[in-house]
């Protein structure tokens, strides 16, 4: 019979591939422990915002958490070097650094914070839409307003692009942008299709800015009460869970895509180095300890 | 004990004054922060991003302060049908308990309020820069002025000077 | 049995008189320390449910609504009002639901409705002799109108609760006709009780009047102006509109009107710290046993046994209706619809309710459930506003509880008052 419940948060809803990716952690779990441990998901915020369940398994009222990287940026100051824009030159280089002793240090960072990180989900890559015009090079962007997640780290990149972050609620950006209140916000390609935002901004520029990972993380507090081969089998059961994670996501990423396009999205591929040569006061700003800097060295050193 | 009484009675009220106009206050800014992020971003066009964070931590003070004073003056809604129907001895029975079960409660707010502010001062909020722990201190000064006004409302019962209850609702209604 | 205790916790200390946002606060904090788990998540919902940014509208709509209604703006808009509909049956109660229908327009909040109309015409109907309970009844009910006339962020968090399958152009369009509908059927419930009542029949006061009352209220009317043009030409948001009411307010009032003291200003600001942080206080209770809610599963296991019951179409719109108006009862909106959507909308999919239609049924429902206790925001701001008792109020409100629900009914089982519009921009 099963002994432990697991509980787990997930802001995205019902058959999302981080959502599915710990239902089958919760699976392989099972199987690990001849089904004394399973994992129960509450998903589509039930259990709040990302900022709020975070703190919840601080303080052990939750055991498990599927969260973006942005929200752990002002606790885990590690995070903010794969949160830092055109840090990643592909989604391979992407996944070769949070496999490899790079994300492994990343995940060791949080056992400070009362968490225990498990593995890192990949997230795609944001990048700009708007309402206005197809971006081709790093000058159409100049005086654009464009919504940005409450993160210091995106509202200085927006601003370093000479565009001009616009702070709002992500409920208001659909009317904000019919209404012309701003021009454009940036996300991935499955964000862009289910927030429908395309219906109103048809302009889809691939600069691939963030290609920050997602990330599982544990509560120190349940992981304090299980034996050393529990926690052997949940560190496991997690990182065998990404592989499943990422065959849904590409699946997700190339169904968003074409629905997108299908609808009349123009889609740009502007030249990348411009952009990322404006990024050197945003490095200078946010990676300034030698812990940052050593890390986006060695990411960047990454091959 | 009649003096002590009144004369704490009289601090208390001033308390009461005090977090009132400061809950006040909050209002006013956050109506001025906001016209600013709206002032900002068509005549400077630059949108500051601390004035959304601010007006809501401005908020939680002032919604806390306000309800303890609710408490105070009586002002929160409740469901007192059953309470018409009993007689005063009944009446001061059940407030009694209730007095006590918000004291519960305004126990805990300060209790975990501390152990939220705690537990997350060192993160850091965007935009503002301060700890997130800051977030969580509105709970616990709501929290102890809850404490103190209950306390004051159950000694006032069993000093036999309820009626001041009925006439503090009047004065606000 | 955690939630024997959360239940039992709550109605005592309901029927003993607790205020009500102590209620939802203890009845959670004692099932947490029934279950077990740390207590702090209480107090950090609480905090974390009067934390958001389109929350501000509600004091800000309270707070200009009393200074609107100190510095004389309401008074001149409501004179205007009323001498256009003022010698009809009820006049001021027609007057109420057709500012709640123009007020819509421009928020989609109903509690900044009830907050916002409230505020201008609970007082003036009281002083012209209509009841209290009367005049909270229909500030309550024609809220909801709000909620179904674009802009409506309500319709917003369902297509993204839905996975983002469904256009939120369409959900907007598609709210407009049941909007419009809701608010002509509250207008013949507060006609019928008017009569019945014998609330008074004013004479006309000839057009002449009208344009002097006209030109006087012309700041109020373009206060309407500002907050529509500013939201619809993307000047502001919604949120912002609220606080620019404030700003405007304030202005004409020192300006135009010179009709406001110092003191007339610290009482009003006081007045809407009052009111809204014991509103606030009540969403925040609410967001704790709303969390508890959901991790006691409660959602999840009322719809599998529903799903036991029966498998007829008709019958399981009617289930889901009646579900969702009990959870409406205890919860408040943005939440419901997160949880209840992904769980409801595969089930009306599979028997043929269009996305579109079951988003517009979800919300009106949902909205009637925010104007009924023991958990009902809307409810809460009118009774506040009227400062009277939400019992007083409950025992007149069953004519525009009715309608309420016939309008439900209409659009639950005629798909083609949601869908019809839509279809015809596509
Ligand atoms: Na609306
Ligand atoms: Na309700």
């Amino acid at each position: 019979a099963q002994e432990l419940v697991l509980k787990s948060a997930d802001t995205h809803p019902d058959g999302y591939p981080t959502v599915e990716a710990v239902k089958y952690m919760g699976e392989l779990l099972k199987q690990k422990t001849n089904g004394r441990i399973g994992i129960e998901v509450f998903h589509s915020r039930q259990l709040g915002e990302e900022k709020e369940t975070i703190e919840q398994t601080q303080f052990g009222v939750i055991d498990l958490n599927r969260v973006n990287m942005a929200p752990f940026n002002g606790i885990v100051p590690e995070t903010v070097a794969p949160s830092l824009p055109y840090i990643f030159r592909s989604k391979e280089h992407m996944r070769t650094v949070m496999d490899g002793p790079i994300g492994d240090d990343i995940l060791k960072a949080f056992e400070a914070q009362q968490l225990i990180g498990l593995a890192f989900y990949d997230s795609g890559a944001r990048s700009f839409y708007n309402s206005k015009k197809p971006i081709k090079t790093i000058d159409d962007l100049k005086g654009m307003k464009f919504r940005v997640i409450q993160s210091d780290l995106f509202v200085d990149m927006v601003n370093a692009l000479g565009a001009n972050a616009t702070p709002m609620a992500y409920g208001e950006v659909y009317s904000g942008i019919q209404t012309g209140l701003i021009d454009g916000a940036e996300n991935n390609w499955p964000s862009y299709e289910s927030s429908k935002h395309y219906e109103v901004a048809k302009y889809y520029s691939l600069d691939e800015h963030s290609m920050s990972p997602e990330v599982l993380v544990m509560s120190k507090k349940s992981w304090d009460k299980l034996s050393p081969e529990d926690q052997q089998a949940v560190r496991e059961a997690a990182k065998e869970s990404v592989g499943k994670m990422r065959e849904l996501w590409d699946a997700k990423e190339k169904e968003s895509q074409k629905i997108v396009e299908e609808a009349g999205v123009e889609v740009t591929h502007p030249d990348k180095q411009p952009f990322i040569d404006a990024m050197k006061p945003v490095y200078e700003k946010f990676a300034n300890t030698d812990v940052l800097k050593d890390l986006v060295k060695r990411i960047q050193e990454t091959q | 004990m009649q003096t002590a009484m009144r004369q704490s009675a009289a601090v208390l009220s001033r308390i009461s004054t005090l977090a009132l106009w400061a809950a006040g206050i909050g209002l006013v800014l956050m109506t001025a922060f906001t016209g600013w992020q709206v002032w900002a971003r068509y005549v400077l066009n630059a949108s500051p991003s601390w004035t959304e964070p601010l007006s809501v931590l401005l908020m939680n003070w002032f919604i806390f302060l306000g309800a303890a004073v609710g408490v105070r003056e009586g002002y929160h809604l409740g469901f007192d049908v059953l309470l018409f129907l009993l007689p005063e001895k009944g009446k001061a029975v059940l407030r009694t308990i209730s007095d006590m079960a918000v004291l519960f409660f305004g126990v805990g707010m300060v209790w975990y309020g501390f152990d939220l502010a705690r537990g997350t001062w060192s993160a850091v909020m965007p935009s503002l820069r301060l700890p997130v722990g800051v977030d969580y201190l509105p709970i616990l000064g709501g929290g102890v002025l809850i404490v103190l006004f209950t306390l004051e409302r159950l000694a006032r019962r069993f000093s036999g000077q309820e009626k001041l209850d009925v006439e503090m609702i009047d004065a606000t209604a | 049995m955690a939630l024997t205790v959360l239940f039992g916790t709550f109605v005592l200390l309901l029927l003993i008189g607790t205020p009500i946002a102590f209620c939802l606060g203890i009845a959670s904090f004692a099932t947490v320390l029934y279950l077990g788990i740390p207590p702090v998540v209480v107090f950090q919902r609480m905090n974390a449910g009067v934390s958001t940014f389109a929350l501000m509208a509600i004091p800000f709509f309270i707070y200009a609504g009393d200074l609107m209604v100190r510095g004389g703006i309401a008074q001149r808009l409501v004179a205007f009002a009323g001498s256009l509909f003022g010698h009809l049956r009820g006049g001021l109660g027609q007057v109420n639901i057709a500012a709640s229908t123009l007020f819509g327009g421009i928020s989609g909040s109903a509690v900044a409705d009830a907050s916002a109309i409230g505020g201008l015409m609970i007082p003036q109907m009281k002083a012209r002799g209509y009841g209290v309970d009367y005049a909270v009844n229909v500030t309550v009910t024609s809220a909801i109108i709000a909620l179904m006339i674009p802009p409506s962020h309500n319709m917003i968090i369902y297509s993204i609760s839905a996975g983002g399958m469904i256009s939120i152009a369409d959900l907007f369009t598609a709210g407009i006709i049941p909007g419009l509908l809701l608010a002509v059927v509250l207008m013949v419930a507060a006609w019928a009780v008017a009569k019945r009542r014998g609330y008074p029949l004013g004479q006309f006061p000839g057009w002449v009047a009208v344009a002097q009352l006209a030109v006087a209220a012309i700041p109020g009317l373009i206060l309407i102006g500002i907050i529509f043009g500013g939201v619809r030409s993307g000047v502001f948001t919604a949120t912002e509109s609220s606080c620019i009411a404030i700003l405007y307010a304030v202005l004409i009032t020192i300006t135009v009107y010179r009709s406001m003291s110092l003191s007339d200003f610290a009482e009003a600001t006081m007045g809407a710290v009052r009111t809204t942080a014991m509103v606030l206080l009540i969403i925040g209770a609410a967001a704790s046993f709303g969390w508890l809610l959901a991790f006691l599963r409660v959602p999840a296991t009322m719809i599998a046994f529903m799903q036991s019951i029966s498998s007829e179409p008709l019958v399981i719109f009617l289930l889901i209706n009646v579900l969702l108006l009990f959870l409406g009862t205890f919860m408040d909106m943005s939440p419901l619809i997160i949880i209840t959507t992904p769980i409801f909308l595969p089930v009306v999919q599979a028997y043929g309710m269009d996305p579109v239609h079951f988003g517009v049924l979800l919300v009106l429902n949902l909205g009637i459930g925010l104007c009924t206790p023991p958990v009902g925001a809307v409810l809460f701001v009118g009774c506040a506003v009227g400062k009277i008792r939400i019992w007083e109020a409950m025992r007149t409100i069953w004519p525009f509880y009715c309608g309420a629900l016939a309008v439900l009914m209409l659009v639950t089982y005629i798909p083609a008052l949601s869908l019809w519009l839509p279809k015809l921009f596509h």
